[in-house]
């Protein structure tokens, strides 16, 4: 911002302070991850990849690895298709009670996940669903809406309602208007939702720990299981991994948008 | 648009569509933004409708563009009722304010969007593209995004998308109000050879007297969700029917008097010590000692020498004057008549104009307009 008061040192140390707060504990795990020693601990003598070799020779860390991806996948899908179109209806309708729809759309980001876990639990063992592949996508596909809902719902903020009369007026019916005109101008919207759910289920432990067992064993699973059981350093390999990935995601998000103001 | 009806009756595709609104009211609540409005536009008009913001013109339009539902009465296109037809099923062309171009799409996929919309061929499409950005002269911009263009040129590609389908009608939601004056006048003149060469039915909305003038067949004057008036530009402008319309469609001087003589051709009337001679109006005849109402153009005000004389005549000095470049505009102060505006040309001006120079005014029995006050005026 231009024309703003000069930030004072106190203001700008107090900043630096703050961000190394919030990046210290994630960069220990680097060079914990880069350790020559048999267990979580900072390197003693050099610098080994023995640990991001043996990550990649399991083939137990590599089943969670996938295992995670296609979960975190298919709920993403799930709700990007669910969260959008919740997002349009409210917009289209715009009255008093999708104001409503809305905020009930974002309880799952309110609600303690271990009480939306304990609910779920409940709920799945009957319908069969504990431990399965489709009962973690779906709830985490559930709980991943708020994200779609709130971006896309901020992108057709935006979005000229002028352009949806235009597109009508030149005989355009409501499909082809929703996939010609709305949905490219709020296609970056939906891109952040959809990283932003798929970071969710990607890193969601709780529900996993309630609705999961030996079937479904997702990368979290795999880290929180390891720091109980033993204290293998490759977790902190992991732990680095899902670091860059997530960066290299928030970095994309950042791409979309930048794009999407220029 | 059938191409087979267009190709065996070649004048058809010049002919346009007639629309009438059949007493149109729109209410919201309690207020009524549209009252009782019936009006009929002849096949390849230019009807312009004209009024204050609020008048209820741009919410006409949304009506006839099926974005807006009436309360009452109905709206017709060659005899056949549109009135419960969805926007997409009118087949109507429209230019909004702002022009609402696709920004994800270049100029020439916004022109075609009507064409996909239809499932056109793609070579026919292109065909028709290419013909359609060529009528507005922007051709070599068919790659552009809309954002890399100036506003005059997204108006004509916005004119182009309307135009692109031959649609039943062009409707115009004050097409040329986001533009600077001087490109304002151009585009009007563009508008209005456009109109001539596509021979279509073009319904315009705006609040520019100006513009309604320079473009339109026929003017609908709006006030307060009514129509006020409607007729031709020269009509309107010379024969206004009531105070608002000779207000708001150019400026005039309003003069008041009571009626004192009246003859086959004409009356005389009474304001203050001023007799005034008024050849009759098309309105109704007034009564001996009624009150009357004139409209006097201020260009149709003569500034008198000392031996003139003219119908018309009183006296009084400047009050304020102001340099227009082509003209003068003076307020004159009269004594009977109230102040009265003059517009005078400024080249060969019989006076220079000066604070508190005395003239005398004069102008002919046929100058002025007798009219109505508004309904609902003191």
């Amino acid at each position: 911002m231009n024309g703003g008061y000069p930030a004072g040192p106190f203001a700008k140390g107090l900043a630096w302070v703050t961000v190394l707060y919030l990046i210290l504990p994630i960069t220990i795990v680097i060079p914990v991850s880069l350790t020559d020693q048999r267990y979580l601990s900072l390197p003693q003598e050099g610098l080994s990849l023995q640990h991001y070799v043996n990550l990649f020779g399991s083939e137990a860390w590599l089943g969670a690895i996938w295992q995670s991806f296609w979960i975190a996948l298919a709920s993403t899908a799930l709700a990007v298709v669910a969260g959008t179109l919740c997002a349009i209806g409210c917009w289209r309708l715009s009255r008093r009670s999708t104001e409503l729809v809305r905020a009930m759309m974002l309880l799952p980001l309110i609600i303690p996940s271990i009480v939306y876990a304990i609910g779920l639990y409940r709920y799945f063992g009957k319908l069969d669903l504990l431990d399965r592949f489709l009962g973690v996508t779906l709830a985490h596909g559930v709980t991943g809406i708020p994200y779609v809902v709130i971006t896309v719902s901020t992108a057709l903020a935006a979005f000229d309602p002028r352009l949806e009369q235009a597109a009508r007026g030149m005989g355009a019916s409501l499909s082809q208007t929703l996939r010609w005109v709305i949905l490219p101008r709020i296609m970056p919207g939906i891109a952040s939702g959809a990283i932003f759910a798929f970071i969710h289920s990607w890193d969601e432990l709780v529900m996993v720990l309630f609705i999961a067992s030996r079937e479904v064993f997702t990368l979290p699973r795999k880290i929180w299981d390891g720091i109980n059981e033993n204290l293998d350093p490759t977790m902190a390999a992991v732990a680095v991994l899902l670091i860059v990935f997530t960066v290299a995601l928030l970095a994309l998000d950042g791409a979309l948008r930048a794009r999407r103001n220029g | 648009m059938s191409e087979a009806t267009a190709l065996s009756r070649p004048e058809a595709r010049s002919a346009g569509h007639a629309l009438e609104l059949r007493g149109l009211s729109k209410r919201y609540g309690s207020f009524t933004a549209v009252e009782n409005v019936s009006l009929r536009v002849e096949s390849g008009e230019f009807l312009t409708l004209l009024g204050p913001s609020g008048s209820g013109k741009t919410t006409i339009l949304m009506m006839i563009a099926g974005f807006t539902t009436p309360s009452e009465g109905g709206i017709l296109l060659d005899g056949q009722d549109i009135t419960g037809l969805p926007p997409e099923k009118r087949d109507f062309g429209m230019v909004f304010q702002g022009y609402a171009l696709f920004p994800h799409m270049s100029v020439a996929e916004n022109v075609a969007f009507p064409l996909r919309v239809r499932a056109m061929g793609k070579a026919e499409r292109e065909a028709k593209v290419r013909a359609a950005l060529d009528l507005v002269q922007l051709d070599r911009f068919a790659e552009r995004k809309p954002s890399q263009l100036s506003g005059g040129q997204q108006q004509r590609v916005a004119l182009a998308r309307a135009l692109v389908f031959d649609p039943a009608l062009l409707l115009l939601d004050e097409p040329l109000s986001a533009l600077d004056k001087k490109l304002r006048a151009e585009l009007q003149e563009e508008l209005k050879a456009l109109h001539r060469r596509v021979g279509r039915t073009f319904v315009n909305v705006t609040h520019d007297q100006e513009e309604a003038l320079s473009l339109s067949d026929h003017i609908a004057i709006l006030n307060h969700g009514k129509l006020v008036q409607m007729g031709g530009p020269t009509a309107l402008y010379e024969a206004p029917r009531t105070r608002f319309v000779a207000d708001f469609l150019g400026k005039s001087n309003f003069l008041q008097g009571t009626v004192r003589e009246l003859a086959p051709g004409g009356m005389a009337l009474q304001a203050g010590g001023t007799r005034l001679v008024q050849a009759a109006g098309a309105g109704p005849r007034p009564a001996i000692g009624a009150p009357a109402l004139l409209s006097l153009r201020p260009e149709k005000i003569a500034l008198l020498g000392e031996s003139d004389a003219a119908e018309n005549m009183v006296s009084g000095e400047i009050a304020a004057w102001a340099y227009l470049g082509a003209g003068f505009s003076l307020a004159v102060r009269t004594a009977d008549l109230g102040e009265i505006r003059v517009a005078l040309p400024a080249w060969k001006a019989p006076i220079a104009p000066a604070e508190g120079l005395p003239v005398r005014l004069g102008w002919s029995a046929d100058a002025a307009v007798p009219v109505l006050e508004d309904e609902g005026a003191a």
